[in-house]
C-alpha cells in the first residue's frame, strides 16, 4: 500500500473582513498518491482555489487556516515557518495558475523569469541556467525557445504564456503540481493542446497533479479522483468515473445535468423542436403582413479598424470583419461561434447598429439599417432589435437600481405613464422568474445569473423582435448558464422572439441554436443548420472546434 | 520610434505658441513702463521716448509685440531688459542655478521618498507606516514657506550648520537646505504614490506566481514588486523637475539664491514684461522637453510600451 | 461505461466514494435576494466604509469646527482684528488673549479666528469652479474623441507647459493692474480667477480619463441600444459614474488650494494685505522673528492654515479609501 503525497484532513479556512470571520472553507479531506491526477470541480465561490492556495500558504489577503492539517510527504505544512515552506514550493509543489495575462511579469523576459526559477529552486549549475531555461522552454512545447526567451509576455499570445508557465511550474520536477484553472482563460482549441501537454509531461515525469476547474467535463475527461466542492464544503468524492455515472449528492447530480459539454449529448433535439416551432407560429401570427421572413440579413458585412504602424503613424486597416453574409429567419436562433478574434462580437455591433460597417448591410425586415440612424426609423429599429451583453457585472449602470434599469427604455421611448411602467417592469422581472423585491435592488447586490436575467427582463421591455445575445451565458457558472438557456428558449416560444446568439461556446450552441455560423479570423468559415454543423462538419476548423468541447466522450449513465 | 518623436514636436508647436500668447496676453493687461525704468523720474524728449517705445516694440499692436518675441526667440534673442541687459543673459546666468537646485531636490526626494514609500507598502498598516502617512500630510499642509523659514532659522541661524542665506555664493553645500526645503512637498508624494504603488503590485498574480515558483520574499519584493512599482513614481518625478523649477520663487526667496524663479518674480514686480515672457518661456520649453523626456522613459522601463 | 476494469478496481485509502450529509449541505436556491437588509446603492457602500473610519471622523469633526469659525468668526473672538494696540507689541499670550500680539498689536488670535474665512474660501470656490469647469471638458473630450479630444488635450498642455505658481503670479499681477481696489470680497474672487484659470487642467485629466474607462463598458452601449441621445448617455450614465476619481481629488485640492493662497499672499502679490488672512498674518511674522523670539506670531496662523489644510487631506484620504475599490482591499 503506497503511501499518500498530500493529505488534508478537516480543512477550515476563513478571510477576516471588519473583524468578522468568514468562512471559506468547511472541513475539506483530499488524498492524492504519487503520479495521481485528482480534481475539484467546483462553481465560482465554492472554495475549490482557496483550498488549493492554502496548500502553498498563499491565500490571498486576509486568508487563513483556522483548523485541520495539510501533510505533505509527513510534513504539517499549517504549522511549517516560512523558510520551510519557501523550500517547498517550487521544488515539492509547483503552480499552473489560472489567467496567464496576469501571472508573468510584463517587465521581465520570459527566459529571464524561467531563469529565476531555476536558480532559485538550484537545479541547474550557474554556468547551464540559460541552456536549461531553454530545454524547459521547448519541453513545455514553445518552438524557438531559444529566440521566444529572449521574449517579453506581451509577445506572447495567451497560449504560449501557459506553456512558459508550465515551463517554470515544472522547472524544479516538484512531485505535485496544482494546476488552478490553467486553461479557462484561453480559447477552446488551444485550451485542449495546452492540457493534452501538461498532462503528457506530468505522466512522463511522474508528477501528481492537482487540478482545480469548473468544468466538469474537463475534469472527468483527466482525473483519476473527483472531489466536487459547494460553498466550502466537499458534497462529494471519489473515483471519476462512478461520480459521473452514479452521482448521490443532489449537487452533483445537477452539475453532470448541467455541464454543457455532457448534456449536449443528451439533448433533447425534440424538445428543441417543439419551442422553435412555438416561437415561429408565434412570430408568423404577430407579423401576417410583413413578407420577410428573414428578419435579418448581412450582406457582405466588413468592418476595418485603423492601426497606426510605420514612420509618422501612417494608418493602416486592419480586417476584423470580412465579407460576412448571413440570415436570421424569424423566430429562430442563429449562433454566431468562434474564438478570440474571429470577428463575431464586432458582427453583433454592426447589427445592432452600434458600429458602422466599412462596406456590406445589415438589413432589418427588409430595411437597411444604415438608413435607420436618425429620428422615428432610429427610435423604431431601437425599440424592435435589443442586446444582452456578456459580462453581467458591466452591463447594468452600476447606479441605478433595478426597476429604474428596466424601466429607463419605457422612459426613452416614452411608454406609458408611471403607473403603467411599474407594473410593466413588475410584469417582466416575473418573466425572468425574479421576485418584484430586487426593483429597490442595485446591481451590486444581485449574482451575476440574476443580473443577466434583469438585463434581459430590460432587453424585453420595449417587445423586441429580435434580441442579439453576445456572449450572453459566457460568464456565468454552470447552474446558472442552464437555467438562463432554459429561461431563453422559453421566452422566444412564448413572446416569438429571434436570436442571434454569439459565442464561443460550441457546447452551448448546440443546445439553442437552429442555424450556425462558424466565424475564424473574420471570416465565415462554415455555415448551416445546427444538425448539419454537429453531424456532419465539412470544414477542419469546425471539427477541431467540435473535438475541443472538454468531455465530450464520456458516457453518462442517464 | 523617431516617427514618434517626431509627431510629438510637432505637437508641441501649439503648446509653445499657446502658452507664450496666453502670457504674453497676461502681461499686456499689465504694460510695463521702460522709460520710468531706465530714466526714474528725469524728463525725457518725445524723440527719446518714441525712440525706446520702438526699441520694446511698445508702438505695435499686441499680436505684432508676440510675432516679433518669437521671432527673436527662435534665434535665442529675448530682447533688451529694461534695465538695458539682454534678457537671454539674465537667464543664462540664472538658469543653471535653478537648475542646480532643482536636481538636488529631485534627487533628495526620489531616493528619501522611494526608500520610505517602499518599506510604507511593505509594512501596510504598521507603525512605520502609519507614521510616514502622517509625516507626508503635514508636510503637504505645512506652506513651503513656512517650513522654509523654520529650518532656516534652525539650521542656519541657531545652529549655525549652513549659511541662513545664498546669496551669490552658490556651492553644492550652501544649497543643500534650500534643496531640501524645495523637495519636501515632492517627496510627501513620492512617498505616497510609492506606497499605493507597491501595495497594488503585492496583490499582483504574478508576484505570488513568483512566490509558488520558490522565489524568496526578499527577492520577489525587490525585483518584481519594487522594479514595477517603480514606473509611476519614475514618470512622476520626470515631470516634477519642471514643477520644482517653477515652484522656486518661494524657495529662492527665503534663501536668496538668484535663480530663475527670483528673476522672474522680480521682473512681475517691476513689470519687465521681456524677462517675464522670456522666463515663461524657458519654462514652458523645459516642461515640453521633460514631457517627451517621460514619455520616452516610459517605454524603456515598461517593454510593453512602443512609440511607433 | 466500457471499461469494466477502472470502476472495478479498489479505491486507495482516503479516496473512497464519499457524499457528504445532504441535510448538512442543502441546496441553495439561486434566485434568492436578501430583503432583510435596505437597498445599497454605491454611495451608500462607500458611506458605510466612511463611517467606520476614524479618520474620517477626526477631519470631519474638525472641519465642522473650521466652517463654523469661517460662517460666524464672532462667536470665537469678540475683539477686532482690526485694532491695533501698539503697547501691547510682541506681547505674548496672556489673560483674554490667549496667542499674544504681533508687532502692530493686533490681537493674534483674533486674526486667526477672523483669518480662517479667507482661506477656506478660497480653497472652497476654486475646487467648485475647477471640478465643474474639468468635467464638463474632460466628459466632452473622453466621450466625443477625435477632434474635440485633439483640442481639448491641446488646451489642456499649453495650461498645464506654464507653472502653476508663475502664472498665477502674472495673472494676478495683471488683475491687480485692471481692477485696483476691490475691496474684499473683490480680493477673494481675484486669487480665485488666477488659481481657478490654470488648476482646471488637472480636473480635464482626470474626468477625461474616467469617462474613457466607463464609456467602453457594456451599459454604455445598452443606452446607446434603447435610443438615448448621445448627451443622455453622457449625462445619465457616463458623467455619473465618472465622478469617484473627480471627488477624490478634489478634497486633497481643496487643501493644496488653500496652501497656494497662502503662498501668494506670502509673496506679496496674493490678498491685499488689508484683508485679514493667515497668509498675510504668516508673511508678516516672517520678519518679526528673524531674531528667534516671538514664535507665537508665526505659529498660531501658521497651525491653523496647517490643520486646515491638514483636515482636508485627511478627509481626501478616507473618502479616497471609501471610493477606490483597489485600495480598499
Amino acid at each position: 500500500m503506497p503511501a499518500p503525497l498530500l493529505t488534508i484532513r478537516d480543512l477550515h479556512i476563513a478571510f477576516t473582513s471588519d473583524k468578522k470571520e468568514v468562512p471559506a472553507v468547511n472541513g475539506v479531506d483530499l488524498t492524492i498518491y504519487a503520479g495521481q491526477t485528482v480534481a475539484i470541480v467546483g462553481e465560482s465561490g465554492s472554495g475549490k482555489s482557496t483550498t488549493a492556495h492554502a496548500i502553498i500558504d498563499l491565500l490571498p489577503g486576509t486568508g487563513h487556516v483556522t483548523s485541520g492539517s495539510i501533510e505533505f510527504q509527513g510534513n504539517d505544512l499549517t504549522k511549517a515557518d516560512d523558510a520551510t515552506m519557501e523550500s517547498i514550493r517550487g521544488s515539492k509543489i509547483g503552480l499552473v495558475p489560472q489567467d496567464p495575462m496576469s501571472n508573468l511579469n510584463p517587465l521581465y523576459k520570459v527566459g529571464s523569469q524561467v531563469k529565476e526559477v531555476v536558480e532559485v529552486n538550484d537545479i541547474a549549475d550557474p554556468g547551464e541556467a540559460d541552456a536549461r531555461v531553454i530545454e524547459l522552454l521547448e519541453e513545455a512545447g514553445l518552438n524557438n525557445a531559444a529566440e521566444r526567451a529572449a521574449q517579453y509576455p506581451h509577445e506572447y499570445s495567451g497560449g504560449m504564456r501557459q506553456r512558459a508557465l508550465i515551463a517554470a511550474g515544472l522547472a524544479a520536477r516538484p512531485e505535485l503540481l496544482i494546476a488552478d484553472e490553467p486553461t479557462s482563460a484561453l480559447d477552446v482549441t488551444v485550451q485542449r493542446q495546452i492540457l493534452d501537454h501538461m498532462n503528457s509531461l506530468t505522466d512522463e515525469l511522474g508528477v501528481a497533479l492537482l487540478l482545480i476547474t469548473h468544468d466538469l467535463g474537463l475534469a472527468a475527461e483527466r482525473a483519476d479522483h473527483l472531489i466536487v466542492m459547494y460553498k466550502g464544503n466537499v458534497v462529494e468524492s471519489g473515483p471519476a468515473l462512478e461520480i459521473l455515472q452514479n452521482p448521490r449528492h443532489p449537487y452533483s447530480k445537477r452539475l453532470i445535468s448541467s455541464a454543457p459539454s455532457l448534456r449536449s449529448h443528451r439533448i433533447a433535439v425534440e424538445e428543441r423542436e417543439e419551442v422553435r416551432e412555438a416561437a415561429e407560429t408565434v412570430a408568423q401570427e404577430a407579423e401576417e403582413a410583413v413578407a420577410h421572413p428573414h428578419v435579418i440579413r448581412a450582406r457582405d458585412l466588413t468592418k476595418e479598424f485603423p492601426v497606426r504602424a510605420g514612420a509618422l503613424g501612417r494608418k493602416i486597416g486592419f480586417t476584423a470583419v470580412d465579407s460576412v453574409s448571413f440570415d436570421l429567419e424569424r423566430g429562430t436562433t442563429s449562433a454566431i461561434v468562434g474564438e478570440s478574434g474571429s470577428g463575431k462580437s464586432t458582427v453583433a455591433r454592426m447589427v445592432l447598429g452600434l458600429l458602422e460597417p466599412t462596406s456590406g448591410s445589415v438589413e432589418f425586415d427588409g430595411k437597411n439599417i444604415a438608413g435607420l440612424r436618425t429620428g422615428a426609423g432610429q427610435l423604431d429599429f431601437r425599440r424592435r432589435v435589443q442586446p444582452v451583453f456578456q459580462n453581467p457585472y458591466a452591463s447594468l449602470d452600476p447606479m441605478y437600481p433595478i426597476f429604474r434599469s428596466i424601466e429607463e427604455p419605457l422612459v426613452v421611448h416614452k411608454v406609458g405613464s408611471r403607473s403603467e411602467r411599474e407594473k410593466k417592469v413588475r410584469d417582466l422581472l416575473d418573466k425572468v422568474s425574479l421576485p418584484a423585491g430586487v426593483m429597490s435592488r442595485y446591481p451590486n447586490e444581485l449574482s451575476g445569473g440574476q443580473r443577466q436575467r434583469v438585463a434581459i427582463a430590460r432587453a424585453l421591455a420595449l417587445e423586441p423582435e429580435v434580441v442579439v445575445l453576445d456572449e450572453a451565458v459566457s460568464a456565468l457558472d454552470v447552474l446558472v448558464q442552464a437555467q438562463i438557456l432554459g429561461l431563453l428558449a422559453e421566452l422566444q416560444a412564448d413572446l416569438g422572439l429571434s436570436y442571434l446568439f454569439i459565442t464561443h461556446d460550441l457546447a452551448v450552441v448546440k443546445q439553442i441554436a437552429d442555424q450556425v455560423i462558424v466565424m475564424e479570423k473574420g471570416r465565415v468559415v462554415e455555415q448551416s443548420s445546427a444538425a448539419g454543423v454537429f453531424e456532419s462538419p465539412q470544414e477542419a476548423y469546425t471539427r477541431e472546434l467540435l473535438a475541443a468541447i472538454p468531455g465530450a466522450g464520456i458516457d453518462l449513465a442517464s | 520610434m523617431w516617427g514618434y518623436i517626431a509627431r510629438r514636436l510637432l505637437q508641441t508647436i501649439p503648446v509653445v505658441l499657446g502658452a507664450t500668447l496666453l502670457i504674453y496676453a497676461m502681461v499686456f493687461l499689465q504694460p510695463g513702463d521702460p522709460i520710468v525704468a531706465l530714466f526714474g523720474e528725469k524728463p525725457v524728449s518725445e524723440t527719446a521716448r518714441a525712440q525706446i517705445e520702438a526699441q520694446y516694440h511698445l508702438d505695435q499692436p499686441f499680436i505684432v509685440q508676440w510675432l516679433l518675441f518669437l521671432k527673436g526667440a527662435m534665434v535665442g534673442d529675448f530682447g533688451l531688459s529694461y534695465s538695458g541687459q539682454p534678457v537671454s543673459d539674465l537667464i543664462a546666468r540664472a538658469l543653471p542655478v535653478t537648475f542646480q537646485l532643482a536636481f538636488m531636490a529631485l534627487v533628495i526626494e526620489a531616493v528619501l521618498g522611494v526608500i520610505a514609500g517602499f518599506y510604507a507598502g511593505l509594512r501596510r498598516g504598521k507603525i512605520f507606516d502609519s507614521t510616514m502617512l502622517v509625516v507626508s500630510l503635514i508636510v503637504i499642509a505645512i506652506p513651503i514657506f513656512v517650513l522654509g523659514f523654520t529650518m532656516q532659522l534652525v539650521f542656519g541661524v541657531q545652529l549655525g550648520w549652513v549659511p541662513p542665506t545664498v546669496g551669490g555664493n552658490v556651492t553644492f553645500t550652501n544649497l543643500v537646505l534650500p534643496a531640501v526645503v524645495l523637495g519636501l512637498v515632492s517627496f510627501a508624494y513620492v512617498l505616497r504614490l510609492t506606497r499605493t504603488s507597491v501595495i497594488e503590485n503585492l496583490g499582483a498574480d504574478h508576484v505570488r506566481t513568483a512566490l509558488a515558483h520558490g522565489v524568496p520574499r526578499t527577492q520577489v519584493n525587490r525585483r518584481h514588486v519594487l522594479r514595477n512599482s517603480m514606473i509611476p513614481v519614475v514618470t512622476y518625478l520626470g515631470a516634477d523637475l519642471g514643477t520644482l523649477m517653477g515652484g522656486a520663487v518661494v524657495t529662492e526667496g527665503i534663501f536668496n539664491i538668484n535663480g530663475i524663479g527670483n528673476l522672474a518674480y522680480q521682473a512681475i514686480l517691476r513689470g519687465e514684461n521681456p524677462t517675464v515672457v522670456s522666463v515663461v518661456t524657458v519654462m514652458v520649453l523645459i516642461y515640453v522637453v521633460m514631457s517627451l523626456l517621460v514619455d520616452l522613459l516610459y517605454a524603456a522601463l515598461d517593454p510593453r510600451i512602443r512609440y511607433v | 461505461m466500457s471499461d469494466p476494469t477502472a470502476s472495478a478496481e479498489q479505491p486507495l485509502p482516503g479516496q473512497n466514494h464519499f457524499v457528504a450529509d445532504i441535510e448538512q449541505t442543502p441546496l441553495e436556491a439561486t434566485g434568492t435576494v436578501d430583503t432583510t437588509e435596505a437597498p445599497k446603492s454605491q454611495w451608500k457602500e462607500a458611506w458605510k466604509v466612511l463611517k467606520g473610519n476614524w479618520l474620517f471622523w477626526v477631519s470631519a469633526v474638525l472641519l465642522l469646527f473650521i466652517l463654523v469659525i469661517v460662517i460666524v468668526p464672532g462667536l470665537f473672538s469678540g475683539v477686532d482684528p482690526r485694532s491695533a494696540d501698539l503697547s501691547k507689541s510682541l506681547q505674548g499670550p496672556q489673560s483674554g488673549h490667549p496667542f499674544g500680539f504681533d508687532k502692530q498689536g493686533y490681537d493674534v488670535y483674533s486674526r486667526v479666528i477672523h483669518g480662517a474665512r479667507a482661506s477656506v474660501v478660497v480653497g472652497l470656490l476654486t475646487t467648485i469652479i475647477v471640478m465643474i469647469i474639468g468635467i464638463i471638458t474632460g466628459a466632452l473630450a473622453g466621450y466625443y474623441g477625435r477632434w474635440v479630444d485633439a483640442f481639448v488635450s491641446r488646451v489642456t498642455d499649453i495650461f498645464f507647459a506654464i507653472p502653476l505658481l508663475l502664472a498665477a503670479i502674472v495673472g494676478l499681477s495683471a488683475l491687480n493692474n485692471i481692477w485696483p481696489d476691490r475691496g474684499y470680497w473683490g480680493g477673494v474672487i481675484a486669487v480665485v480667477i488666477a488659481l481657478a484659470a490654470f488648476g482646471w487642467p488637472q480636473f480635464t485629466r482626470i474626468a477625461r480619463g474616467a469617462v474613457l474607462e466607463i464609456k467602453h463598458l457594456e451599459f454604455v452601449d445598452a443606452s446607446k441600444a434603447i435610443g438615448s441621445s448621445q448627451m443622455k448617455t453622457l449625462f445619465s450614465h457616463i458623467i455619473p459614474n465618472s465622478l469617484a476619481p473627480v471627488i477624490v481629488t478634489a478634497t486633497v485640492s481643496l487643501g493644496v488650494y488653500i496652501v497656494a493662497e497662502a503662498t501668494l499672499s506670502f509673496l506679496g502679490i496674493g490678498l491685499p494685505s488689508s484683508i485679514v488672512s493667515w497668509g498675510n498674518d504668516i508673511a508678516a511674522a516672517q520678519s518679526q522673528v528673524r531674531t528667534g523670539s516671538n514664535l507665537h506670531v508665526l505659529l498660531f496662523p501658521a497651525g491653523g492654515l496647517a490643520l486646515t489644510v491638514l483636515s482636508f487631506m485627511l478627509l481626501g484620504d478616507a473618502v479616497r479609501d471609501a471610493l477606490d475599490p483597489k485600495v480598499r482591499k
